[in-house]
């Protein structure tokens, strides 16, 4: 309540000083005039006048005149500002007791996407009127990038937002924006997606066991569709949405139709894929241990060289195994309308094969909308259909076994003639197991099947009053199945199952319903004061419907069926929740030139016990026209300021507040069903989580629009958020769903938007984004020290990641070389102390973990240029992304076998530089081979690299910073002249190269490599998918 | 304007009414699962999970007693590396909670049979808990509203389980119970007499613990002794299921695996060569019931153990060492039974505590346990005749000294976690034991007592996590 007061008492404030302004006076001439569209002669209503210099400022009436009177004699600015035309200034000179008479033309302004923008449920307001940062981008520049998953079109376009991508047809993407949120290791922290103001579920929901990539479901979004993305980043751009737009949202908007003649567009689009940065694999030893040759063993690399076996031959396995990825989209649109209707429909394909063999995805969408004008009723419907999905590859269990591979052995070469597996023992029959046979004959395919549509509703009472209504329904069906076959009861056959082979069927079903009413009033409250304010109900319920059957253990071979199996067992798990909102949004701007806006929602959640389950939080925002209100230099040609405040709340996963008994999985066994307390102990006392915001920043223009520079310096903090917080198992359960702790995001976004050339013919376009983030823990509990991201395996020692208070969120904890001296109370490790060398000679290992890592960059920055010339157009957008660590399984577990050229040092000696337990240096020098030193005798045993390099997380926690280029194009469109001759519209030819590695010190391979857009393990990376780089023929016409 | 007013009511109206229906927002009970469970399906999982607790403590332990080795060189827990053990600990814990829970749903019901039998599953499950770790958390354990609870002395968790183990006899007798187990019971299949006798046999087995301490009653031992199992048949053990390898005895999934080249159930050359005839000149007979001879050519038909602590070496991952083989008694399939306490076990106690009172007893109850757990592994009774009627196992009841007595429970306790116990009691004495290769130099040379506190608890209960090393000992365990 107090808060709201505040408000009122700061509007009240406003209102009166505007009074006195206009009290004022003390002249006598009078100065008035007509203001009009330069263009088409139509007046303007509600167009701003100022006379500079006596601080009088009135609007213009229905008649488009205006009037001072008056006015002190004198030479003053008369200015002229209206949304959507240029500002129009000229001397006036006023006489005593004359009256002069100033008719003015406005210039309709060459808007650039720039200065429109979308804000929350799709209401259009012009960016000078906002006082928040919001960041879209258009359709070309989505396109552009001739990815499929909208996610990725955003890379690089957009400050304050990273966005993890790479590899695999049909692999998810993620993205963060601003940071990480929440405390909670299973929380998405992915924004909210809306298409038309529809919110869609762009859940991922990974596969069981080993991941294979499954896809966010944003990626049924045809890119082609999409006419703009708004990226709102805080608080006060989604406090208007409420909960589910904690972390940001997505706002797309998607092509409409347009009145006038039928227009058809048609694009097709071919890629070729390659993986980018091969790892840097050694062809000198074969396989075998410790020197000693043995093609037909377990060891792929620690072998006799190959100069010394002449009959084994080295095959490049890693390289072989990776075919060029392939991808086909087509698309159509069809659209037009008259006055009163408009339709738009669009049929497209996405076809799409990975570098990984059998791995491919799909997509096919239609969408059909329509919108209907009847006087003060609009409606408008709209309706996609998408079915995609494809085959997943478990692509961490094919990378760990190409390292396992003999290099003497070709892995493409994957079975026998009666189809079963062959091995990398010389005669094929030994227990290696090839990945290319298990990424060919154990299959896991999606098929989704998914309907977005809406409905709205607009009705005109009279020019300042609307009612809108918006229902809209997202739901899907997604079938998943698993088959592992079982032996095919063949001679002499390598069983690959050890179940004797198992079908999963996975069903999801999900459905969204989202309703919006909203109330709309736009007034003038005085001539100075403009008034909107939009009361609003909204909505929300979501249920989803997980089923799985598993059949294990198959009675006939190649019968791959849940009626064939032995075993069957099943899981099913439903989802519910409901939100329901009201939310009021009001904006007031005084002459254009100030505006505030002030907000305020309140949520009620099916999630929270009844007694904590309604909240409110307001949001403020104040923007201030500077170069409006005084004078400014010539070159500065529009400065704004912009403050704002927020608070967002946040509720529980559904079930929270009750603690329950579960079955578990294995049941029932003997048709009995076993049942145990469940692991966490629930709190019926939650209360939402709260996320407050403040962010400023300016937004300046330089000759003309030439050049821009937009800065915001934000922080926001989350507190009591609502997290799982691990207990001592004595009590008989593992976790404590409560509200605790504090985490909090600060940065910099930095935009640069520039034209350094623009002639007739050429064109120079330049935008830049920088942006820094610092994501800290600043607190979780008393009693608890850490909560656990998660962990992936190592050979020896565990790295993990953990969020510990005063560390940041992207931390990443592993052992490390013994340091001397080292601080034993520093979580943090020391690299610049001297390493400890041991009495063997090699250094040692400190066993328990430190931070030996950071996986949030500490800045990333993007460039990008346009250039266009007459027919031609040409870009190139780089990106950098510096300060990043991640933790590269590959090289650990490639230098644990002896792939890498870094173990090509096997047969030196080395004095490792470092110092003994005593602080004297080290001089003892050792042999990095395996078994006896030929020299010394001494016996190594398993070498340095399994003994020591494999067992230091250090050594494999590198720094993954890359500059990329992320694309480079170019286009040819037929000039009018030709297209004259020709039954078309416009024609444009492309090619575009994405994805190019120019730099990067991450070893073997893609600096992007991410495990799963279900994860925020950001900084282990697994054995990822291989990160790929694309070449794009595109062809694109209209007729 | 008529219409403007008449639109804001019905939208005013409307609104109203959906924040008044609360019922439209009260849906936050889990459909997926129940806010109380079936005693039934309590005592199901609890008895399965305590078969599963067993094999998890023992194959921590089985490296202790030196039964398994690892076949890696310097393993953690074969060199008594200070490893958190957070599942087991977990394990142990949430099996006792529904333990609890089961205990007063049975009081709430009216219905002693389920009370009496999960008793003892408590006692038994809590025994593991207490030996393994020592002090641990008791009394205010179990709560949603104590999360950090102190830690009770182990001598007063003893005492607890004692307790229980005293209640449950009686309530298994109670003529009268609401409800009683049946099928949902994987261990007895809701046989109250095999219950009883199994809170018998592990009242022995606790009451023997005592025995370097001034409060020992043999008497008290000796009596439990005789009411509990008279046979290998009424063993108290579960065997598992074949529908899936969650549902798979675990001694067979790890035999299973190593098959497979999953390495692990490897033997320790402790124990090969007291079968083997190495260690005492008198090859066992057991031998070929627990594991394979070797079938590499260098070494085709020998038994070889692996020394703990020093890894397989040069040896293939298959072939030449002797590990648990698939096929065999303790793992024999998916279905094979997992002992927790045997008839053996309790002649070899009887025979411990009768040594110094009856010496004709002892030796009649050393022989008896020689010969049920021969019997119980398959082996022919010639074999066991021949095995027996060595002078260096029947020496004789004049000349029976705790050394034999021991020296046989070792074997007959293979892959149970009372051989740990066992072996403390016994100061590590056995023939030729010696500390693990690569031994983690913070114990001195000294053989583990207790494993350290999971990681866990360091974590979340720091406060009450008492200072103690692995060279601590649980109360019973004196010099």
């Amino acid at each position: 309540m107090k808060k709201s007061i505040r408000y009122l008492y700061t509007f009240v404030l406003l209102i009166s000083c505007s009074l006195v302004f206009t009290l004022q006076g003390h002249a006598q001439g009078t100065l008035s005039g007509t203001v009009t569209d330069s263009e088409s002669g139509e007046v303007l209503i509600g167009v701003n006048i100022l006379l500079i210099g006596e601080d009088m400022g009135v609007a213009t009436d229905e008649n488009g005149e205006f009037e001072f009177t008056n006015v002190s004699s004198g030479t003053y600015t008369l200015s002229a500002r209206y949304i959507g035309y240029n500002t129009y200034e000229q001397q006036v000179s006023i006489s005593d007791g004359e009256e002069t008479v100033v008719n003015i033309g406005l210039n309709e302004s060459t808007l650039e996407l720039g200065d429109v923008v979308v804000t929350a449920f799709g209401v259009e307001r012009d960016r000078r009127a906002i006082g928040y940062t919001i960041q879209d981008v258009s359709s070309d520049e989505i396109t552009r990038t001739g990815s499929g998953n909208v996610l990725d079109a955003l890379q690089g376009q957009v400050s304050g937002v990273q966005v993890n991508r790479g590899g695999g047809a049909g692999k998810g993407s993620q993205i963060f924006i601003r940071g990480f949120n929440s405390l909670d290791p299973t929380a998405d922290n992915q924004p909210l997606f809306v298409v038309d103001g529809v919110p869609i579920d762009n859940s991922t929901v990974e596969s069981n066991g080993s991941p294979r990539g499954m896809s966010n479901r944003a990626i049924d979004i045809n890119p082609d569709d999409i006419e703009s993305v708004s990226v709102l980043k805080s608080a006060p751009a989604t406090a208007l949405y409420g909960v589910r737009a904690a972390n940001g949202a997505v706002l797309i908007t998607t092509k409409q139709g347009e009145p006038g003649e039928i227009r058809v567009n048609f694009s097709h689009q071919v890629s070729r894929e390659s993986v980018i940065n091969r790892p840097d694999y050694q062809n000198v030893y074969g396989p075998g241990f410790g020197f000693e040759s043995n093609p037909d063993g377990f060891w792929p690399s620690w072998g006799a060289p190959f100069s010394e076996t002449p009959e084994l031959q080295y095959y490049n396995n890693w390289e072989n195994s990776m075919r060029t990825g392939v991808g086909i989209d087509n698309s159509v649109n069809i659209s037009g309308g008259t006055e009163s209707a408009t339709f738009y429909a669009s049929v497209s394909n996405s076809n799409n094969r990975g570098v990984v063999p059998n791995n491919d995805w799909d997509r096919t969408s239609i969408r059909l909308s329509g919108e209907l004008f009847q006087g003060p009723l609009t409606v408008s419907a709209s309706a996609n259909y998408i079915n995609s999905g494809g085959n997943r590859v478990k692509f961490i269990d094919y990378m760990a076994r190409l390292s396992y591979w003999n290099t003497s052995a070709d892995v493409t070469d994957w079975r026998f003639e009666d189809g079963t597996m062959k091995s990398d023992s010389r005669d094929g029959r030994g227990s290696g197991r090839n990945p290319v046979y298990d990424a060919n004959v154990n299959t896991f395919e999606d098929d989704v099947n998914r309907i977005i549509g809406n409905i709205r509703s607009s009705y005109q009472f009279a020019d300042w009053l609307s009612l809108d209504y918006l229902i809209g329904i997202d739901t899907y069906s997604d079938d998943r199945t698993e088959i592992e076959p079982g032996p095919l009861g063949l001679e002499n056959e390598f069983v690959w199952s050890n179940v004797g082979g198992f079908i999963d069927e996975t069903r999801i079903n999900s459905r969204d319903i989202t309703s919006n009413l909203s109330l709309n009033m736009s007034t003038d409250l005085t001539q100075d004061f403009g008034m909107t304010l939009r009361l609003g109900n909204d909505v929300f319920d979501r249920s989803t419907n997980l089923i799985r059957a598993r059949g294990q253990s198959f009675v006939v071979p190649r019968f791959n069926h849940l009626s064939n199996a032995t075993n069957v067992s099943n899981a099913q798990q439903l989802t519910e929740k409901r939100l329901i909102g009201v939310y009021g949004d009001l904006n007031i701007d005084w002459r254009d030139i100030l505006y505030l806006n002030v907000t305020g929602r309140n949520d009620w959640t099916s999630t929270l016990p009844e007694n904590n389950r309604s909240f409110f939080y307001p949001s403020v925002s104040l923007g201030a026209v500077v170069s409006d209100m005084v004078d400014t230099p010539d070159w500065l040609t529009y400065a704004k300021l912009r403050v704002s405040y927020a608070e967002v709340g946040k509720d529980a996963p559904p079930y929270s507040t009750v603690g329950v008994f579960v079955a578990p999985s294995i049941y029932p066994i003997q048709g009995t069903t076993g049942f145990t307390k469940g692991a966490t102990i629930a709190s019926p006392d939650l209360k939402p989580e709260r996320t407050t915001s403040q962010e400023v920043g300016f937004d300046l223009r330089f000759l003309n629009n030439r050049l821009g520079l937009d800065l915001t310096l934000y922080r926001a903090n989350s507190k009591d958020m609502i997290i799982p917080v691990p207990v001592s198992n004595a009590t008989g359960s593992s976790r404590f769903i409560t509200n605790a702790g504090e985490i909090e995001n600060r940065g910099i976004e930095l935009t640069l938007r520039a034209t350094p050339v623009q002639m007739q013919n050429f064109q120079w376009n330049l935008t830049s984004n920088f942006t820094v983030n610092r994501n800290e823990v600043v607190s979780i509990r008393d009693g608890v020290d850490a909560i656990s991201l998660g962990s992936i395996s190592a050979y020896v020692n565990r790295p993990f990641m953990q969020l510990v208070p005063g560390q940041s969120y992207g931390a990443i904890w592993g052992t490390s070389y013994e340091r001397l001296g080292a601080d034993p109370d520093s979580d943090v490790l020391d690299e610049s102390l001297p390493i400890v060398i041991g009495e063997d000679g090699f250094p040692v290992i400190n066993e328990n973990s430190l931070i030996v890592g950071d996986a949030t960059p500490d800045w990333t920055m993007n460039v990008s240029n346009t250039f266009n010339y007459k027919s031609w157009d040409f870009n190139f957008n780089v990106d950098f992304v510096m300060g990043v660590d991640k933790y590269n399984k590959l090289d650990n577990w490639d230098a644990a076998f002896g792939h890498t050229e870094k173990t090509l040092n096997r047969e030196d000696r080395v004095v490792f530089e470092g110092v003994l337990a005593d602080g004297s240096t080290n001089t003892q020098e050792v042999w990095l081979g395996q078994g006896e030193d030929p020299e010394t005798g001494r016996n190594y045993g398993a070498g340095y690299h399994r003994n020591t390099y494999r067992g230091v997380i250090e050594e494999s926690v590198e720094d993954a910073s890359y500059i990329k280029l992320r694309n480079i194009g170019l286009g040819y469109s037929l000039s009018d002249n030709i297209l004259e001759n020709l039954p078309f519209r416009s024609v444009r030819a492309g090619v575009t190269a994405n994805n190019i590695l120019l730099w990067t010190p991450f070893s073997q391979y893609d600096p992007e490599a991410f495990n799963s857009s279900g994860s925020n393990l950001i900084g282990l990376v697994d054995l990822a998918y291989p990160g790929t780089q694309s070449l794009i023929f595109s062809l694109n016409f209209s007729f | 304007m008529k219409y403007l007013n008449k639109l804001l009511l019905v939208s005013v109206l409307s609104i109203f009414m959906v924040l008044g229906c609360s019922d439209f927002l009260d849906i936050n009970e889990d459909p997926n699962n129940p806010t109380s469970a079936p005693i039934e399906g309590l005592m199901t999982n609890t008895t399965l999970e305590t078969g599963q607790n067993t094999n998890r403590v023992a194959s921590t332990t089985s490296f202790f007693v030196q039964h398994f080795a690892s076949p890696n060189e310097d393993s953690s827990t074969d060199t008594h590396e200070s490893v958190s053990y957070g599942g087991t600990w977990a394990n142990l814990y949430f099996n006792i909670g529904d333990l609890l829970v089961l205990i007063d749903q049975a009081d709430e019901l009216g219905a002693p049979h389920y009370s009496g039998t999960a008793k003892v599953m408590v006692a038994y499950n809590l025994g593991m808990l207490v030996n393994m770790f020592g002090d641990v958390p008791f009394s205010e354990g179990f709560s949603d509203d104590i999360l950090q609870p102190s830690y009770d002395n182990s001598a007063d968790i003893y005492s607890a389980i004692l307790n229980y183990l005293e209640e449950a006899k009686t309530e298994l007798q109670a003529s009268e119970s609401a409800a009683s187990p049946g099928s949902d019971d994987f261990i007895y299949g809701g046989d109250l007499a095999a219950w009883t006798r199994t809170a018998h046999a592990l009242e022995a087995r606790y009451r023997n613990h005592y025995s370097k301490l001034g409060e020992y009653d043999r008497t008290a031992v000796l009596s439990a002794v005789e009411n509990s199992f008279s046979s290998n048949d009424e063993d108290f053990q579960i065997s598992f299921f074949d529908e899936g390898i969650a549902t798979e005895n675990p001694w067979y999934r790890l035999a299973d695996n190593n098959a497979g080249l999953l390495l692990g159930g490897w033997l320790s050359d402790q124990f090969v060569d007291q079968l083997n005839g190495e260690t005492f000149g008198l090859a066992d007979p057991r031998i070929e019931f627990i594991t394979e001879p070797a079938t590499t050519e260098e070494f085709e038909g020998e038994y070889i153990g692996t020394r703990n602590g020093a890894g397989r070496g040069a040896a293939p991952e298959q072939g030449e060492r002797a590990v648990l083989a698939v096929g065999s008694y303790y793992a024999s399939g998916p279905t094979a039974p997992l002992l927790m306490a045997t008839y053996a076990e309790m002649k070899f106690i009887e025979a411990e505590a009768a040594l110094t009172v009856d010496a004709a007893r002892a030796y009649q109850a050393y022989e008896e346990g020689i010969r049920s757990h021969m019997e119980k592994l398959g082996v022919a009774q010639q074999d066991i005749d021949d095995y027996w009627n060595d002078p260096s196992v029947s020496v004789g009841s004049a000349n029976l000294t705790i050394d034999e007595i021991m020296k046989e429970k070792y074997v007959a306790m293979f892959l149970n976690p009372e051989a740990w116990n066992d072996a403390r009691r016994y100061d590590y004495d056995y023939s030729g034991f010696q500390i693990p290769a690569n031994h983690n130099p913070e114990l001195n040379g000294q053989m583990i007592r207790l494993v350290a506190y999971p990681d866990s608890e360091e974590q979340r209960n720091q406060a009450n996590v008492p200072d103690r090393t692995m060279l601590d000992r649980v109360f019973w365990d004196q010099n």
